[in-house]
Parts: structure tokens; sequence; C-alpha cells
């Protein structure tokens, strides 16, 4: 037949031959330890003599969710409820208190108690007038849907192609719940063709050639006379994993060097901060529904922080009472220092700002100061697709004399071209502790709308006059949210993606 | 809400409205489109909300300082100055009434202050019936604080006979039958627990002595403020007349939402007629509602060195005029006289001309300018990361960022760590039970990382730089940051080499190499003699080593990890923060 085929080429046909099934590419070339550009260049010259080949399978793998693997650890709801009603030994209980003292949402909560029914495992009744669980059975095996899950343990994926039909139901029934997530994955299978499966091996001739250039040969001039095997250079090799830097620093660090080119200096402050720095010295009065519990995270250890030089904190309670020396009437009311010393993760990085002017007053500073803060702050909110309980705050100001508002819209215009933003309108706007205030809208090419992007304003004298900042030396200031951005610049829509470091999406990131 | 605006929002939940167009129409007195609408409202300092083009409705968010806009009568006195329809102040009659209520000093005790006024000849129709609805319910919660320190009462004027007393009594010594729960007389100790407004409010009330209550001329009870009506003066169909009382704490907080309440009802067409109110204690009587104008006398260059413009007196004046405030040159040289409608609860200080004289300008009619000046310079500890961040990289590790909130169940015990709970920081009101407290290593979200991941391939190397916080009493705020690194290897040949490996390149990059050591030590997160003890300068700074397999096992993965963390502050000798 005067087949000619490569020393590891002919190799590889045996390996095949022998294996007689497809093989998945890069697990083949990790078994013969071979490289993985050799191997589908010796797949392809299989190929040009109709001897095998590879084709290309996508494949849908299937995870448990973090839901998924919430219940994978803790039990699904059913489960969580029994597990509470055996441990506790009780043995009726009302709906309510059940409910309560679950960590159930409202839909999980009930769907368990139907399927917790339906296994007549309890009974619900309102004979008594109050809507009650009652345990009926005494013992509570492993549902075939528990079996399943627990599988996960050892297993971290299906793949759907090969489910059995049972599993294909459990899966689906998983599914529903939304505790299964897919993902789907590109795979290169090795096949040989029948001439290729059936060819004896025995007769192919060896074609010298050779495949990489060694040092010998370099030395002994051998080079000028091998015959060097061509690579089919089209092909892509396989993905490197290599370090990486998390598109959120990658982003905070444009803006820093956005920031240093417009003057300003980094600084840092406290997470753990005073209710004084959070929101007394920045004019929000102590009955203020933003300090209210259900939006800021106070502190149980530490419980009390030391206000700072007592004169200052004077001044401060002034502006509060009566306005002080700034000019102000005020709030009028009875300015407590224990509200202040509470203890609160900061909501805002303006509470380090705010810092910064008390650094200026303590070290009787001349102005002009710029300065900005790119850091963490918290809310008090639940976990969702577009809420975080921490995030990151880009805050900027400038404290000079003679500073105008004109100034603020100039310093916001060239910071947000910088960002990439040319098109902005500052419109105005409301913040406890600015006046004027503005808000920023910026045009966004790749949405084609326009987006509020950023708060700002000039400092109320009732801010500055505490520590020393008098008109017509005044502090212009702005910020914006940096998950926002990054969304928008990496094109994510579930925030919390920003945090949860799916290598999938780190290896693979556009910066 | 992940608004860019969410930073100097500083968390302040907006208040909303819903915006009829024909109603503005109505009111403006003039064809408005609602595209146009859209665009001019943001220019007075109202948010868009959303805009419905077939049921010509807009919704905006209005800021909580001016309760004024919580009705489209308070927004239209705006925009009419926008449009240039009216300018200056708008007028409001009030004629002068002989009801008076009388309080009495115990009130002292418990709710001090009252005022009152009374609007004659409403006729409302179904929408403004809705709007008053809305503002009392919105001037509660960015007045009152959610009845705490402002309570209003609107009441049939014709079913009560002067004069009132304002007083308070002890819980249990008068029943009454008040709205919403009709068919019982009740205590005052019992409506707290019985009826839904008192189980809603009654912890404003707790702990008093004595309650508030306001009775007419016959020991009828017109309302127990600030919970709840008496059934006498339910307002109906055919109430021609009220009488508004307002309660509170705050006494300029009380006047303010009874002139926005009774400007708005006159917006509407009705009359209002003052109220006499007599304080026992000192003999002072008040008139209330108060609209006269309060009078400001401001410098001009202060407001124009302010905004950076320069504008003339008579252009000054038109900006004030447009943003309804009456304004006029002054005897005094420099200054312009303003005065402020008595429903502007938000003007505290002459830099609030500022804003108004801008506004009235118009944003967008400002020029924008810049100044020189100023050298930047990075923090120190941003530029150590970075760095540190360069050198792990280049040996291939992967960078993550995780959450400084956690939960102390997996961040101590899934670590094996033991953790006594007065030593760590404690959130007192997470809404999120998960979240109980803040980070004090980073190695435990660098194992949830590999357990979201462990489907990946392998190996997986990953690593962090970031703070932690630990409680500090000696400190100011009772906590001080550190900054960590932390790496970890997974795949099934990970082994104490290979980190040890990583150190080496990490402190000879840095320079700093003969500086630090490693020795044996135990820690029950990693393998007994596979765990050592970093020191920089004989200061113990860090551990390295193989993670303990019940460890392994506890986050549900299965290969071996190997693993370092380590404070790198040190490294700059200085504290962070």
């Amino acid at each position: 037949m005067g087949i000619k085929l490569k020393q590891n080429v002919l190799e590889i046909l045996k390996i095949l031959q022998e294996k007689d099934i497809e093989c998945d590419a890069s697990e083949l070339a990790k078994e013969l330890k071979l490289d993985y550009i050799v191997l589908m260049s010796a797949v392809n010259d299989l190929d040009k003599g109709n001897l095998g080949g590879f084709k290309e399978k996508y494949l849908d793998y299937l995870y448990l969710t973090d839901e998924g693997l919430n219940y994978l650890k803790k039990g699904l709801p059913s489960r969580q409820l029994i597990n509470y009603l055996v441990k506790n030994k009780i043995k009726e209980i009302s709906i309510a208190d059940l409910k309560d003292k679950s960590e159930l949402t409202d839909k999980s909560f009930y769907r368990a108690i139907q399927n917790l029914r339906r296994n007549k495992w309890i009974a619900t009744s309102k004979a008594t007038g109050e809507n009650k669980v009652f345990l009926v059975a005494d013992d509570f095996p492993n549902t075939e849907l528990e079996v399943f899950l627990k599988t996960f343990e050892k297993k971290p994926f299906y793949d759907k192609s090969k489910l059995s039909k049972e599993e294909v139901g459990l899966i689906e029934i998983l599914n529903k719940r939304n505790l299964i997530r897919r993902e789907k994955r590109t795979q290169r299978l090795i096949f040989l063709t029948p001439e290729g499966k059936k060819i004896d091996v025995r007769k192919i001739e060896i074609l010298k050639e050779v495949s990489k250039i060694t040092s010998e040969m370099l030395i002994s001039g051998e080079w000028k006379t091998i015959n060097l095997k061509p690579f089919n250079v089209s092909i892509s090799g396989p993905r490197i994993h290599a370090g990486k830097i998390h598109p959120l620093i990658n982003i905070i660090n444009e803006i820093r060097e956005i920031f240093l080119s417009m003057g300003f200096t980094e600084i840092k402050g406290p997470i753990v901060e005073s209710a004084f720095f959070n929101f007394d010295a920045l004019f929000q009065p102590q009955d203020h529904p933003a300090r209210e519990m259900q939006d800021t995270f106070y502190l149980n250890n530490p419980k009390q922080s030391k206000l700072p030089e007592r004169e200052r904190v004077e001044a401060v309670k002034a502006t509060h009472e009566n306005g002080g020396d700034c000019g102000s009437i005020g709030w009028g009311y009875d300015w407590s220092y224990d509200i202040a010393k509470k203890v609160v993760l900061r909501t805002h990085t303006t509470a380090t700002t705010c810092r910064r002017l008390a650094q200026f007053y303590r070290e009787n500073e001349k102005p002009p100061v710029k300065v900005f803060s790119i850091d963490k702050v918290f809310r008090n909110e639940r976990l969702d697709h577009s809420h975080l309980a921490e995030f990151m705050q880009i805050e900027g100001i400038v404290i000079d004399e003679n500073v105008t508002l004109c100034d603020l819209r100039g310093l916001l215009t060239e910071f947000y071209r910088k960002m990439g933003f040319p098109k902005i309108i500052t419109r105005p706007s409301f913040f406890p502790y600015t006046e004027p205030s503005l808000e920023i809208a910026v045009h966004s090419e790749k949405l084609g709308e326009w987006l509020e992007l950023g708060g700002s304003g000039i400092f109320r004298p009732e801010v500055t006059y505490p520590w020393g900042i008098k008109d017509p030396t005044r502090v212009l200031a702005w910020g914006l949210g940096l998950e926002r951005l990054a969304m928008l610049k990496y094109g994510r829509e579930d925030i919390r993606d920003l945090y949860r470091n799916p290598l999938k999406w780190l290896r693979e990131v556009s910066y | 809400m992940v608004k860019g605006g969410i930073l100097l929002k500083g968390g302040i939940k907006m208040p909303t409205l819903e915006l009829k167009v024909e109603r503005l129409e109505r009111l403006v007195g003039k064809k408005l489109n609602i595209k146009d609408l859209e665009y001019d409202l943001q220019w007075i300092g109202l948010d868009l909300e959303s805009i419905d083009e077939k049921e010509n409705k807009i919704k905006v968010e209005y800021s909580p300082n001016r309760p004024d806009f919580s009705s489209p009568e308070g927004i239209v006195r705006t925009l009419k100055g926008y449009y240039e329809l009216e300018l200056g102040a708008p007028t409001y009659k009030v004629n002068p009434g002989s009801l008076e209520i009388n309080v009495d000093p115990i009130v002292n005790k418990v709710r001090p202050y009252i005022v009152g006024g009374i609007i004659r000849d409403i006729d409302l129709d179904e929408d403004e019936v809705a709007t008053l609805m809305n503002i009392q319910e919105d001037l509660h919660w960015a007045l009152g604080r959610d009845r705490k320190k402002v309570a209003i009462g609107v009441h049939d004027l014709d079913k009560i006979v002067p004069p009132y007393l304002y007083t308070a009594i002890k819980p249990d010594s008068c029943k009454f039958r008040a709205l919403q729960l009709e068919r019982f007389e009740l205590t005052l100790a019992e409506i707290l627990e019985e009826h839904p407004k008192g189980i809603k409010y009654a912890h404003i009330l707790e702990g008093k002595e004595v309650f508030p209550i306001i009775f007419d001329k016959n020991k009828e009870v017109i309302s127990f403020p600030p919970i709840i009506n008496g059934i006498l003066t339910m307002v109906t169909d055919d109430t021609k007349n009220l009488f508004i009382d307002i309660t509170g704490t705050d006494f300029r907080a009380i006047n303010y939402t009874l002139n926005i309440l009774s400007t708005t009802l006159a917006d509407m067409g009705a009359k209002i007629e003052s109220v006499k109110v007599n304080y026992n204690e000192d003999g002072r009587q008040i008139i209330t509602p108060d609209l006269n104008l309060i009078k400001w006398i401001v410098s001009k260059k202060y407001i124009n060195d302010y905004i950076g413009v320069n504008l003339s007196e008579t252009e000054m004046i038109k900006c004030f005029q447009k943003v309804r405030f009456n304004a006029k040159p002054s005897k005094e040289k420099g200054m312009v006289d303003i005065w402020v409608p008595a429903y502007r609860v938000d003007i505290m200080h002459a830099v609030d001309f500022v804003e108004e004289c801008a506004i009235g300008y118009g944003y967008f009619n400002l020029p924008t300018t810049t100044r020189e000046g100023c050298i930047g310079e990075f923090h120190p500890f941003q530029e150590l990361c970075n760095l540190i961040r360069k050198i792990m990289i280049g040996a291939q590790n992967l960078e993550v960022v995780n959450f400084m909130l956690t939960n102390s169940e997996r961040h101590y015990n899934f670590m094996k760590r033991e953790y006594v709970l007065k030593d760590h920081i404690q959130i007192l009101n997470p809404k999120s039970k998960e979240l109980d407290t803040t980070r004090t290593q980073l190695l435990p979200g660098l194992m949830e990382n590999l357990l979201y991941n462990r489907s990946e391939e392998k190996p997986i190397k990953i690593f962090e730089v970031g703070e932690i916080i630990e409680l500090d009493l000696s400190t100011e705020t009772g906590a001080r940051q550190e900054l960590h690194l932390a790496a970890v290897t997974y795949h099934e040949n990970s082994n104490f080499t290979e980190i040890r490996s990583l150190l080496d390149h990490l402190t000879i990059s840095l320079g700093i190499n003969e500086k630090i050591k490693v020795m044996p030590t135990t820690s029950p997160t990693y393998i007994e003699g596979r765990v050592g003890k970093i020191s920089y300068n004989s200061e113990s700074i860090g551990i390295i080593g193989e993670i303990n397999p019940e460890v392994i096992l506890n986050f549900n993965l299965e290969f071996p990890i190997a693993a370092l963390e380590m404070d790198i502050n040190k490294f700059l000798g200085k504290q962070l923060i």
C-alpha cells in the first residue's frame, strides 16, 4: 500500500487501535505524556492519510448551585425541618413557630411542608384554632432524592449525556428547585476511520522526520540535513492557567492611576468606625433614619469608641444643637455623647474623608489638599443579584481656597472623561452633608443610555467649620460605587459574581 | 439599590411620588409633553424613577429634605417658577380664627408640643383625597420619624365643641371608641395592646406614666396622639371643614408639618383659618399656622463666589424668584434680602441659598472650570499589595477577592481553630444570620473558593492580599486592621515543598529573604510535622504548611492542600490603621 508515517504518528495509531474507542484529546495527551500540540499534529497526519481525525463534541455538565451545595451540607428543607423536630423532641408545633425557627424562605418552607405531608411524616391541622404541624411517623429514611443528592459529595458533576433514566428524573426535580446549574464544555475526540482501524501497522513504512531540534543537532550541524516536520499552526494550544490579577483589583488600579494623574493622594481609614465620624461629624442628626439598625451594622463587640479631642466634639455638638459658629440654625435637639460613641462598620468612605478634615485641622495644614480613597463599606442588606452587604466606594475630596461649584463641575468632567465617559450631566440632588449637591449621570456607549453614576457636592459649613475649615476655604467631594462600574465593564449581571471567584471567569477574563 | 448615587446618598431611602401628567397640566395651567417633563423635572431636583407614556404618568423620587414635594401641588409650585409662569413666593391667606387649644403643662412629661389649624370649605376629588392620605404618610415618615417626632390628626371640625384641651392622663383613666375598632370602648392602655395602630406605635409611649390626649369642651376624646383618633371626629364625604392637630417632641418640625399640609390644602382650593394655642405653663399664646415668609439677608458676593459665577443683582434676584422665593435688593450694601416660604424646611444656612440660586440659574448653564495644584501619591500599603500581587502572579497564582464579613462557625470551627466570642468582632444586628463577624484570616475564604471551584481543572493555585480585622480595645474605635497575604495550592501532588518554594520566591523578590525564618510549630488547621511558623526579624508573622485532612473534608474537598498565610504589615514597619 505504501503508506508512510512518522514514528510517533505510528505509535499513536497503535495505541488508538488497541483502545478501539474515541479518546479525549487532552486526556490522551496527559496519558501519553505528550505535548498536546504534538498529539494534535500527529492526528492531523492521520487525517491526511485518511486513517483518523478528530471531532468536537459539546458537553453539558451538571453541577449543584450554591443553594444545592448548601442543601448537600445541611440537608433538603424537608430534612432540615424533620431534623429540627426530632432533635428537639417536638411532636407538635404551630406552623408559624416552625417557620420562625427554620432559616428557610417562604417558598422552600411551604414546599417542604407539602413534601413532608406527602411522605406521611407529618400531618397539619387547624383543629385547635391554630395551624399546627404534628409529627406522625417514627422513622424518616432517606428519600430517593436525598440519596441521589448525596452522590454529589463524591462526584462534583454529572455528564448530561450519560445520565440513566432515573437520574434524568431526579436531576429534573433538583433543577426545578434551582439546585442544578449547567456548564457547557468543548471536548475534542480523536477517532480512527475504518481504514485506520483495520490497517496492519507492521506494514507501514516509517517516515524519518524530526519533530524538534535538539541541542546535539545544533552543535553537530546535523540540523542542516534533517527533515523538520511541519506543524499545523492554525490549531490553538491548550489553555495556560497563568496567574492573573482579579478584575476588581484591576479596575481599582486603573482608577487609582486616574486620581494620581489628577494630583490626588491616596488615604485609608478604619473600617470599624465610630458613629461620630460615620454620622455626627457629617451633620446627620442622631434620629436620622439612615442611622437605624436596619440599614447599618452596629457592633456588639467593640461596643463603644473613644471620641476625639473634647473641644472638637463640643464643636460638632454645637452645630447639631444650634449651628455652632458656622452661621447655621442647626437641628435644634439635645445631642447625645453615647449615641456618637456607638461603633459601626463604616457605611461610607466619607467617614474616612471626614477624618482627613480632622487631620487637616490637627496638623494645621494649608490648602490645597486633594485626597482619594477606594475602600470597603458595609450596609445591612440581604445578598441578592443586585445587593451586597459590603462593597467598594470610590471617593475624592479637594480642600482649597475659593473653590467653586463650577470648579467641581470641571473636576467631575475631567474625572469621568478619564474613566471613559466623555458625556456627563450634573443635576441637582440632595445629600445630608453637602450643599450644593449634585448627581452625575454618564452616557454609556455600551448600553446606549444614561446611567446614574455618582453623587457629589460641596461639604456643608456644618461639616467643615468644626475642623477649622472656614469660608472661603471649601471642600469639594464626589463619589461612586465600584461594583456597578465593574459590572458594566466586564458585562456581568449578578453582582455576587464579583466576589464568588469563579475560576472559569477569572482565568479567561479580558481586562 | 446598586446605584452609583448610593455613596453620597448615605443609604437614605428616597420617597417616591406618582404624577399624572393631566393633573399637572391642570395645576400648571399649560399643555405639558411627558418627554419634556421627564427632562425638566431633573433640573428642579427630582429624580426620575419611571415613565409610563401609555398611562401618561411619571414616577419621581424626591429628596427627604423637601417634604413640600410630597404632593403634585407642591411640585407644581416649583415647576411654575421653572417655566417662569409665576415668580416669587406663593401667597397664602390665613383668616384669623377664634378656636382655642389649651395646653396642660403635664404634657411635658410625654409629648410637649401641639399646634393646630382649620381648613374650611374643602371639596376634594378622588385624586386629591389620595394625595392627602399620601402626604400624611410621607410627612409622618420624613419629618415625623414614624410619628415619634411628629404625629398628624385630621378631624371633622363641625363635630366637636371648642375650646379643646391637650393634656395627659393615666393609661386606664378614660375610655373611648377609636377609629378602625369602633365597636368597643377601650382605655388608652387597651388600645396599645389591642388596636392595630396601638400595637404598631406602642413603643413611642413605652415607659411613660401618662399618655397624651385631646378633649373637646364636653370631655369627648378627639384624639389619642400619636396613636389614633376618636371615632367622633371621623372625616366623611360630607365633611366640609377640617381641624388639624399636630403633636410632637420638636416644635420646629410640627410647625413645618402643619405649614406643608395647610398650604397644600389651600392649593386644592380650601381656606386656611388660624387657631390659638395657649401654653398655660408660661401664659404664652401662639397662633398657627404661621405662614409668614422667613427673611434672610445674604451676601451677593458669597453666592457668586461659591458658585463661581458673576451674576448681577437683577439676575440673582430672578434666580431666587424662579425657585419661588421673594428677593429684593437689600438696604445693606452688597446684600440681597430673601423671603422663604413657610413650607420650606431645608433652609438652615446661607449656603442653602447658593444651591437655590444655582438651581434657579440652571445647573446646565454653569461653566466648567479647572484648577491646578497638588502632587498625588499612592498609599504605601496599596503599593506593597500591588508589588506582592505582581510577584504572586509571576509564580502562576491566580488572585481572588473575598468578602470581609463572615460566619464564625465556618471561619473557626471548619478550620479547627478555637475561638472565644468575646475576643472577636461581633455584629449586633445582621439581616442575614450567616454574617455575624468579620474575618481574622484570609485562608477560610480561599477554602470556600476551592469548594466553589472544586470541579475546575487542576492545579488550582490561588491567593488573596487583603485586610483582616482584629478586636483591639486599645485603639480609638476598638479594632485594628491588618494586611494579610494567603495562598493555597490544590491538586493531587500539593505539598509542603511547593508552598515553601512559593514563600522563598516571594521573600527573595521582596529582598527580605535573609530576615525570614521558618521554624517547626503546631496548629490544628495543619498536619502535625508539616507546619512551620514564619518569622520576620524574629517576630512571628504567619504560618505555612499542609492542611489537616479533617479541614479539607470539612470543606468537601478531595485533594491535598498546601497553604500559607502571613501578616505583611510588618514589611513596611508601621501599623495600617
